[in-house]
């Protein structure tokens, strides 16, 4: 009886240690025979399968094996690098949203400091709008509330190097759909009265199939690509900085606010029938299957149009264009960065990871997985961006350049609440267009109650 | 087994030598806690360590990311219930739109399961055919068919084809049923009573095969019909049945938010926002900003509620049994 209890007490033990064992294994760090092995985690499998295709580049000229997992969709990226950083088995490399996520990330110590490693010649690299993304500034420090992890930090730290480029607000109009209507398929409309006009042509050829689709599920996409590059060209830059000012001096209830709601309002017939029922990439794929006439989204936008079916060479494209009543008569987008790469603060390969870094942020690595994803890199591609990116895709940079005065910058959040939440505000959008329950004065109304109480959170 | 039982139990007899337990005997001790650790762990690590932690959260606001918290006391909670401007009245809203569906979910669903449970009971062919009919909505429910649901609701999707069909166009929805404010919410509920009828059915049915026969048929001789025996005598039977088919109801309309993350995402304009899918709202989709607290004390007060409705079901039960 000696042994059976002897045997049953080692089995037990054994269970216990193993699973303990098995508990403790998930950090290991890989390393066999010398040979280094990254793992990297981005939100977007598009990008992870073509940074594991130009991996293989960079290990024929490092020896540094990239291993890189797609995390999707972005909540999951989230909760997963959460529970990660819990319990210590984040990658070493991460791909995060820029302008915001990853200065997160990097104050609540789960990113290294890259200051030291991105150097001038590293920066310079880059588009110009996008150099400083991932760095820390004083403002965001002075503007944080005083319980967040930005106190922390402190200024110029840098959390992320600037890794995919773009813009928002870029409008995709069906070309076979603008012929149909009477409309030239090769000019845009200058003015947002021409664009709304073109969009009565095009339902008035097909009320079902003629409108502008847009993901308003997610519902701070009108808001965010449509209606404040809007505002900001019928405003101009500090006019439209002052609706969301604290005080609401010159708030979205004022005149300026409430013309600027009332011009956004007059896409109401517009919209494709079940526009809000639809996520963005819905939104994307009913443009490409003819359910509309007109589709908003960035510049990634063409790449994901022309895996559903949709060759560029079969639409228009433009950016939201200024109405004829505004201040600013054009309008670009400058380039923000979409999306940047960190080093994570528990990685045990510091000196390859900011390898890894160094050659995907060269012309020659960006230039590999922009082909790969069709997605404009933060990197200056130069004379090779048409032949890397093709030439649809090159000529969307046009939008890029104008007069500095029209230059409608995303990633200037220098003027928001600190804790800015897009939602609230783009759910009262939602219901002011399509869905008509407010009139513009009550939109203004209400949206300067929520920029009161989000500038309330930072006190 | 046997004899190492019968060898045991004598040595329970003998006192044992004062200063603990016998070098001899401590392995066995050993032996048994060995076993039990595995199921001791896993319920201290996730029951007692997560609700604790859950509950501290609660007190505190944290990103999900920094290593410390921030302790803020009791504000989380005054923050959802009437404190912060913007986060109050979310909370009301989605609160009167769960309240909608607490109520209409489990109603609906009693009252359809109930009389289709009576007729499946009194069907003689093809019951085992039609009750897997009948459950067949339990089978395939989820995520994947909450996507189904939405191409069916959608514009141009099944129903508003149907209805034009049928020259009922004016009961179409252009919109769709999901994308108009006033048709989103009940069309969900909808769904909900959908998914929720085949349990209820089978749970009815179970207990109308409970019921003694000779009670129908002494109805019936005393000249009951059978909407009289299926007010007057099946009802007050299956009354319990019914109150554990009312708390699942109310139970998943409190914690479920897949429907409402699917299907509407709380659109449209916010129109179909429930507490669990802003608890997950505040979790997740808040470009971390320090929002889990406020997501833990949400739940916390989902789970009073949840409390709360538990003790009035037990005494609804205590009462009718």
């Amino acid at each position: 009886m000696g042994s059976v209890r002897k045997r049953a007490l080692g089995a037990a033990v054994a269970l216990v240690v193993g699973v303990v064992v098995a508990g403790c294994g998930g950090g290991a760090e890989e390393q066999q025979g010398g040979e280094q092995t990254l793992k990297m985690w981005t939100f977007k499998k598009s990008h992870a399968d073509a940074l594991n295709k130009v991996a293989a580049q960079f290990k024929s000229e490092t020896g540094i094996t990239v291993s890189v997992e797609a995390v999707t969709p972005d909540d999951v990226f989230v909760s997963k690098v959460q529970s990660a950083a819990q319990t210590g088995g984040l990658p070493d490399v991460l791909e995060v949203h820029a302008g915001g996520e990853d200065l997160e990330m990097g104050a609540s110590g789960l990113l290294q400091d890259l200051q030291g490693d991105v150097d001038a010649t590293w920066k310079q690299r880059l588009l110009p709008t996008t150099q400083e993304s991932g760095v820390m500034t004083q403002q965001r420090i002075d503007d944080a509330a005083s319980d967040s992890p930005f106190k922390s930090t402190k200024a110029g730290q840098r959390f992320s190097v600037g890794f995919t480029a773009g813009a928002f607000g870029i409008v995709y109009a069906n070309k076979d759909k603008l012929q149909a209507a009477g409309l030239d398929p090769n000019t845009p409309p200058k003015t947002w009265e021409e664009f709304l006009a073109a969009l009565k042509a095009t339902t008035g050829k097909d009320s079902q199939q003629g409108g502008l689709s847009l993901g308003l599920k997610v519902s701070q996409t009108g808001y965010n690509w449509v209606y404040q590059p809007l505002a900001h060209a019928y405003l101009g830059k500090d006019r439209f900085h002052a609706l969301f000012a604290k005080g609401a001096a010159q708030g979205f209830a004022s005149p300026d606010g409430v013309k600027t709601l009332d011009v956004f309002s007059r896409l109401t017939p517009y919209w494709m029938p079940g526009s809000t029922t639809l996520g963005i990439d819905e939104a994307d794929i009913a443009f490409a299957q003819g359910k509309s006439a007109f589709d908003v989204g960035g510049t990634f936008t063409l790449a994901f149009l022309a895996q559903n079916g949709l060759t560029p060479d079969k639409v228009l494209t433009f950016p939201i264009p200024p109405s004829a009543d505004g201040v600013n008569k054009e309008i670009s987008m400058s380039p923000l960065a979409l999306t940047g790469l960190g080093v994570t603060a528990t990685t045990k390969n510091r000196a390859a990871a900011v390898k890894w870094l160094d050659w995907l942020t060269s012309p020659k690595g960006a230039g590999a997985v922009a082909k790969e994803s069709l997605d404009l890199p933060a990197t200056d591609l130069g004379a090779d961006a048409e032949s890397l990116l093709g030439a649809d895709l090159a000529a969307l940079q046009k939008y890029f350049t104008g007069p500095p005065e029209s230059a409608y910058d995303a990633a200037d959040v220098s003027f928001f609440p600190s804790d800015y939440d897009q939602v609230k505000p783009g759910d009262l959008m939602v219901r002011l267009s399509p869905l008509q329950e407010v009139s513009p004065q009550q939109a203004g109304t209400e949206l300067d109650k929520i920029m009161g109480s989000m500038w309330k959170a930072t006190e | 087994m046997s004899s190492l039982a019968v060898k045991d139990r004598p040595g329970r007899l003998r006192k044992e030598p004062s200063g603990g337990r016998s070098p001899r005997r401590w392995p066995g001790w050993l032996t048994g806690w060995a076993f039990v650790f595995p199921a001791v762990a896993l319920f201290a690590v996730m029951g007692a360590y997560t609700i604790g932690s859950g509950l501290a959260l609660s007190f505190a606001k944290w990103n999900g990311f920094t290593p410390t918290w921030n302790w803020v006391g009791v504000q989380n909670y005054l923050d959802l219930l009437y404190a912060d401007p913007v986060l109050a009245p979310e909370l009301r809203r989605a609160g009167w739109n769960t309240l909608q569906v607490m109520i209409a979910v489990p109603l609906l669903t009693v009252v359809i399961s109930l009389p289709l449970a009576v007729a499946l009971n009194s069907v003689r062919r093809l019951r085992g055919v039609l009750r897997s009919v009948y459950f067949l909505p339990y089978v395939t429910t989820g995520v994947a068919i909450y996507f189904a649901w939405r191409y069916v609701l959608e514009p141009d999707g099944a129903i508003n084809t149907l209805l034009r069909s049928l020259g009922l166009g004016t009961l179409s929805q252009p919109q769709g049923f999901l994308g108009n404010p006033s048709t989103a919410l009940p069309t969900l509920i909808l769904v909900l009573v959908w998914s929720s009828v085949p349990v209820a059915t089978l749970l009815y049915l179970s207990g109308l095969q409970a019921i003694d026969p000779h009670l129908f048929e002494a109805a019936q001789i005393d000249g009951a019909a059978p909407r009289h025996v299926l007010r007057r005598v099946i009802w007050p039977l299956l009354r319990p049945i019914t109150a554990v088919i009312v708390l699942l109801g109310v139970r998943d309309t409190l914690h479920g938010f897949q429907i409402f993350l699917v299907m509407t995402n709380g659109g449209p304009g916010g129109h179909t926002d429930a507490l669990a899918l802003m608890a997950y709202r505040l979790s997740f989709f808040k470009g971390l900003a320090q929002t889990l607290g406020l997501a833990s004390a949400l739940g916390w007060l989902l789970f009073a509620g949840a409390v709360l409705l538990t003790l009035v079901n037990a005494r609804m039960l205590r009462r009718v049994q």
